[in-house]
């Protein structure tokens, strides 16, 4: 317990520089910092309908950061799940509103269709990478605006509803994931995020499967040594992230807008990934600061209407945080002794 | 006795709560809420809102909604559910559904529409008569490419162009505007229009503006919003004219750009919040700002204005007195 408490304890020192950070800056634009935290709060949390949206607002963050959580267990950097997002969530919508199912089926079937299409999406770049030993960083960014601009494409110029913005025709209601409470628009997406989490983290930890997966993202030369197909498992490691990536999408536009709207959501991808970084890559953690990151976004939006901060001062925390774990990794890699040379003459 | 007592407080206390409200009613409160405060047409709402603001001393309350649509329901209940605003502006066709669901949530609230008219009875909608600028428009481009080779950059004067955004009913009123106005004022001039199918590729905009001037069209009207960025850009390489919307253009191409039709939001959320001030509520229901209200106006170029003949700038302001009194009519293209 006190070691975890010693890993995470980076992380917790990252969030109160930020948090300090972000008080100064709301100092100078003339606003108390106790106000607009107590707002955050109240936004977050204040009634069952706050504390709805804020689990709204986590489900894809929780879900993007578990595709990433997996990409980064297997050494794999999967930051192309922004498209896999669009792509999952364009290809359950296409399901749910041109393919008339019998109800229940055809939420399974548009799922299942959004996870094939986020798999499929990342299995160009994954095959780059076990191929000719591509970079995925480069090649899954470059991959996430072709993404959102196929998107785009195909909602407009091919499925665009008659009038109004660009977006396809509402899906049926037979593909509808259904809706936990009344006054929200919270839905069975939050649970099926909890349960892959837990499903991932019981997979890393108990299954060979897993634990040859970590060994490669942890060891690949020893991995190799070991008798592992580093190739072939890289290429499903980054297959697996963007299924779940593809399922992100699906579960949104199922879930939450029963359409889909060309930009629908912008930067989910990136907040998953920046949570599944600051859990360390493992799932349960990724729940812990999906959360927070949701409650960020869920109080900045009360934030914005009850105080005269912007609803951006947000994102200016969630930017030092980054700043203040990336800054604490570089220090650590410094003293520890040749293994950031290393891993440059590699 | 209790029981008397308590009514006594809870009475009070209603009292003290209406009394309360009534010195509320006193000031006007309005929020606006929108991704496009910064740009374009979303600019003269942000100056219609500020004007309100230091004349009539109204609580103000700008929102930005970014651009994440998860967002859109939640800032709407934030902003309806205290119920502090008499009146909340709405600009941008993304927010439709989250409207629409929070009109119906709140259906004490009175939300205005400023981007055109939704199916909802339950909401207010600004309606600017683009058609009948877009005519002003046209006639004045028909009227100068009718001039031929005495008028400078113009060719053989024979066709005059258009560029949509997108091929929907809000950029169709502007285009059948634009053509009624040409033949009104110059039947010979042929009008050739483009539809881009986006609002958001200047590039676009560009090839196809370049395209109708090389069909020897030698004015185009951009409406296009970002896309016709592009058809202010190819008329300077072009060297032949474009005609801005939505906001003044003249500063894109200078020498260029012929004119803009102005779509006037700060004369529209003025006006709007003028009333409400002097105590003639706002109720559910189109307000249309035309021509004559101000609401459309064409604004000639200052360095064109000094080249265009006498006679075609008083045919315009004929046309624009008959369109006033409706002894002209011009159609709305739905």
């Amino acid at each position: 317990m006190n070691d975890k408490l010693r890993a995470f304890s980076g992380q917790i020192v990252a969030v109160v520089i930020a948090l300090a950070i972000g008080a100064v800056i709301i100092m100078l634009i003339d606003e108390s910092p106790t106000k607009v935290f107590m707002t955050l709060m109240r936004g977050a949390f204040g009634d069952q309908a706050k504390i709805a949206g804020t689990l709204l607002q986590t489900t894809p963050i929780l879900i993007c950061g578990i595709a990433a959580c997996i990409g980064l267990r297997g050494g794999m950097f999967n930051v192309g799940i922004e498209g896999q997002l669009f792509l999952g969530g364009f290809a359950a919508a296409w399901v749910g509103f041109a393919m008339p199912l019998p109800p229940g089926l055809h939420v399974v079937v548009a799922m299942t269709v959004a996870v094939i299409a986020g798999a499929a999406w990342v299995s160009i770049p994954a095959f780059f990478r076990t191929r000719y030993g591509t970079n995925e960083v480069v090649s899954t960014i470059l991959s996430n605006y072709v993404a959102v601009l196929l998107t785009s494409y195909l909602t407009i110029f091919l499925f665009k509803r008659p009038g109004g913005w660009s977006e396809t025709p509402p899906i049926l209601a037979t593909a509808y994931l259904p809706e936990l409470f009344a006054f929200s628009r919270l839905n069975w997406g939050l649970i099926i995020g909890l349960a892959l989490a837990l499903f991932v983290a019981w997979f890393f930890r108990s299954t060979a499967k897993g634990y040859s997966i970590s060994m490669v993202g942890s060891a690949p030369k020893f991995a190799e040594y070991g008798g592992i197909d580093v190739k072939r498992q890289g290429f499903m490691v980054l297959l697996a992230s963007g299924a779940v990536g593809g399922l992100a999408g699906g579960i949104e536009t199922l879930g939450v807008h029963h359409r889909f709207m060309e930009g629908f959501a912008p930067g989910f991808g990136f907040d998953g990934l920046i949570a599944a970084l600051l859990a360390n890559g493992s799932p349960i953690g990724t729940i812990v600061t999906a959360l927070f990151f949701g409650a960020l976004r869920n109080g900045s939006l009360l934030l914005e209407t009850d105080t005269n901060a912007s609803r951006e001062i947000i994102t200016v925390i969630q930017a030092l945080i980054i700043l203040s774990v990336s800054a604490q990794v570089l220090m650590k890699r410094r003293g520890d002794s040749t293994a950031g040379e290393r891993r440059w003459k590699f | 006795m209790k029981s008397v007592f308590r009514k006594c407080i809870i009475a009070g206390a209603a009292l003290a709560a209406s009394i309360g409200s009534a010195a509320a009613q006193d000031k006007v409160s309005v929020a606006a809420i929108s991704g496009y405060f910064a740009q374009g047409f979303g600019i003269t709402i942000v100056d219609g809102l500020n004007k309100a603001k230091s004349e009539f001393g109204i609580d103000l309350k700008l929102v930005d909604t970014g651009n994440r649509a998860l967002d859109y329901e939640e800032q709407f209940a934030n902003l309806a559910k205290g119920g502090q605003y008499d009146l909340i502006f709405v600009m941008g066709w993304e927010l439709v559904d989250a409207l629409t669901k929070a009109s119906e949530a709140y259906p004490n609230q009175r939300f205005v529409f400023i981007d055109g008219v939704l199916d909802s009875d339950k909401i207010i909608y600004a309606n600017f008569a683009e058609e009948q600028g877009s005519f002003v428009a046209g006639a004045l481009a028909g009227m100068i490419e009718n001039q031929g080779s005495s008028f400078d950059k113009i060719g053989d004067g024979k066709a005059i162009g258009f560029v949509g955004g997108r091929d929907i009913p809000v950029i169709r009123n502007f285009l059948g505007g634009y053509e009624e106005g040409s033949k009104y004022a110059a039947p010979d001039v042929k009008v050739n229009p483009v539809f881009a199918g986006t609002f958001d590729d200047p590039a676009k905009g560009s090839e196809l503006a370049l395209a109708l001037y090389g069909q020897g069209a030698d004015i185009v009207y951009n409406v296009a919003g970002p896309t016709g960025e592009g058809v202010m850009q190819a008329s300077a390489a072009a060297d032949k004219y474009s005609i801005g919307v939505d906001i003044d253009m003249c500063g894109s191409a200078p020498g260029n750009v012929l004119a803009s039709m102005l779509k006037r939001g700060d004369i529209a959320v003025y006006s709007l919040i003028k009333d409400e001030v002097e105590g003639r509520k706002i109720t559910p229901g189109t307000r249309t700002f035309d021509l004559a209200a101000g609401g459309v106006e064409v604004k000639i170029c200052d360095d064109i204005a000094p080249s265009i003949p006498a006679d075609v700038t008083a045919k315009l302001d004929e046309i624009k007195k008959g369109i006033a009194d409706g002894s002209i009519k011009v159609t709305r293209h739905k």
